[in-house]
């Protein structure tokens, strides 16, 4: 019995094509069969039975299928069935008309009929179960394949919701009181409020921009961070010192976007704005053995027992597996004599 | 009465948003004298106790104290009305409280509004309620729960020559060793002085169960937990592939499952 599943729609004339393409080359197997051992001659004359006969058959297994798409598996089974014999003996009729069988004495055409009708149901049954296994099997396969990229797919896309929503965060907080500056520089001191506007715009558009870019530098990240740097300048005045040293052979390492400003952001807010006298960031990179170390340190204060890990680290660890599996490292220390160094590692062959 | 020349203070971190709310104010209440400006929290309540002023500004954030601190400190002696940036979990405390606020940049028009009322404040009553303190107390509290749990965060070991730090959270699962107890981590081992005893006191119960004299187990990094043939639990891991045995005494934490 053909697949069930895939009958049960109109089959296209493709399918239906190829089914009968199929058939037929059954059809010339089995009347080359025929003639070698002895039954029937001349072969052009089996041939053309063989074809008649399966053709027919074959349409009318399809139609059957179709007719009865609706019912259970016993009344498709019995369908077949009474589908392969009818077929069988419409066949052998058109066959009939086509070709004049031989007849003498000792054979009687009737007995030829008889025959050809007992051989066409059993090759017919045969071939059926062939197109049967082979439907189930490519059925499954191709179900197999459909879950499989459903799987993949969706995983995909929880993968890039993720990281667009790690990449995304703009904190709500520094972008208000950023704008509230540039506003209050307006009157007393444009210039400041321009260069202060001017990072803002450098900064959210990297922040921002880069959501769409697969892949940054690390040059870039550390103009991103500048930016975002010189902008808490302005707002923490003589509180805050920064110095970012990047050897120049590193500023072309590609790197994740927005990779390192969640750890910067993490120095600022919770190091040096809370400490009243505020104090230093640096930022450096060296490569040994394969290995980019991106260091940011902060004078702050450091990791108190109790407070909460920062979201932003969390992520940037999380981030750091997912690009660079078990080569990417994210180490914290304590820094002398306060605050606290956070330490990248990723390998220089880059994974993104 | 109305002070005759009343006095304010204007606390906050960042100088250019100090200079705005005082130029801001100068249009709108030009009686008003300025008469000290803060740049942290420990300076705010130093200035107010120097300068007894009617009002104080206070930003939220600000190093030192933040500003519910520095109000619970002067709200018996001025009237306080809270500066913030950002529309967050504050301001909706503020809104139940009915406590002055202003969002940054301050509009003139809403700044306004807040010095009618101070005024109006001001004169019907040179003496502050008595209540002020208890909404303050609410805020502080509230504030507080949302911000800073209790619970152990951090670790400190020693490695190499400096001392690294764990993030709670990553921690597997601890071990109890001869002296120290051992952190397992994703990346690898590493020892702590404190006891099982005292970590099982300090880490947060949501997150990490005792399951053995000698084992604390975080529990998200769990894969799954089942029943060995003599009827232990056992704790398989998502990043080790050690199990780990609950012991009897322990079982019934995980009854549930």
């Amino acid at each position: 019995m053909f697949d069930m599943k895939s009958y049960a729609q109109p089959p296209s004339f493709v399918r239906l094509g190829r089914t009968l393409l199929y058939t037929a080359a059954f059809n010339t197997i089995i009347a080359l069969l025929l003639v070698m051992v002895g039954f029937g001659r001349p072969f052009i004359h089996t041939l053309l039975y063989s074809q008649c006969i399966g053709l027919t058959i074959c349409m009318c297994v399809v139609w059957s299928l179709y007719a009865v798409r609706n019912r259970g598996v016993a009344a498709r089974s019995i369908a077949v069935v009474a589908a392969l014999v009818l077929g069988a003996i419409a066949g052998t009729a058109l066959g009939a008309t086509f070709i004049q069988l031989p007849g003498d004495p000792i054979h009687t055409k009737s007995m030829y009929l008889w025959q050809i009708l007992g051989i066409s149901i059993l090759f017919g049954m045969i071939i059926t179960y062939f197109f049967h296994s082979k439907e189930k099997l490519s059925a499954t396969i191709h179900l197999a394949q459909e879950e499989r990229i459903k799987r993949l797919s969706s995983e995909k896309l929880a993968l890039e919701a993720d990281l667009k929503r790690l990449q995304a965060q703009v904190e709500p907080h520094f972008l208000f009181n950023t704008l509230s500056n540039i506003v209050s520089l307006m009157d007393s001191d444009p210039a400041k409020a321009k260069t202060m506007q001017m990072d803002l715009i450098r900064y959210l558009r990297t922040a921002l921009g880069r959501i769409r870019d697969k892949a940054t530098t690390l040059g870039q990240e550390a103009d991103l961070i500048r930016a975002y740097l010189d902008i808490f300048k302005i707002r923490m005045g003589e509180r805050l010192q920064y110095t970012i040293d990047i050897p120049d052979q590193l500023k072309e390492l590609p790197l994740a976007p927005m990779l390192l400003q969640p750890i910067v952001e993490n120095a600022l807010l919770h190091g040096l704005e809370p400490k009243i006298e505020g104090g230093h960031i640096r930022i450096r990179a060296e490569e040994q053995g394969g290995i980019v170390s991106i260091e940011i340190s902060d004078s702050g204060n450091g990791m108190v027992d109790h407070q909460q890990p920062g979201i932003g680290l969390a992520n940037v660890k999380r981030r750091l597996a997912q690009l660079y599996g078990k080569q990417g490292a994210l180490v914290i220390r304590e820094n002398q004599p306060c605050g606290a160094v956070v330490v990248v590692a990723i390998p220089v062959e880059e994974r993104i | 009465m109305m002070p005759v020349h009343p006095k304010a203070v204007i606390a906050d971190d960042e100088a250019p948003l100090r200079a705005y709310l005082r130029a801001q104010l100068a249009e709108v209440w030009p009686d008003l004298a300025i008469c000290a400006e803060a740049a942290n929290g420990r300076e705010a309540v130093a200035a107010v106790e120097a300068h007894k002023p009617n009002i104080a500004f206070l930003d939220i954030r600000m190093p030192g104290l933040n500003g519910m601190q520095v109000a619970e400190k002067i709200a018996a002696s001025c009237r306080i009305v809270f500066v913030t940036a950002y529309d967050d979990y504050a301001v909706d405390a503020f809104e139940k409280e009915a406590v002055d606020y202003l969002l940054k940049p301050v509009v003139k028009e809403r700044l306004q509004l807040t010095v009618t009322r101070l005024k109006a404040k001001l004169a019907e009553n040179a003496m502050l309620p008595d209540q002020a303190n208890k909404w303050l107390r609410h805020l502080i509290d509230q504030v507080a729960a949302s911000s800073s749990p209790p619970f152990l965060q951090w670790l400190r070991v020693q490695h190499g020559d400096g001392v690294q730090l764990i993030a709670v959270p990553d921690v597997i699962y601890f071990q109890a060793g001869d002296k120290y107890t051992t952190v397992i981590t994703a990346s690898g081992e590493s020892l702590i002085r404190k006891s099982i005893r005292d970590l099982a006191a300090e880490l947060d119960p949501n997150c990490f169960c005792q399951i053995h004299r000698g084992t604390i187990v975080n529990l998200t990094h769990i894969d799954k937990v089942s029943r060995s043939l003599t009827g232990r639990g056992v704790i398989r891991l998502k990043e080790r592939s050690e199990t780990l045995t609950i012991s009897r005494s322990y079982l019934h934490c995980f009854k549930q499952m």
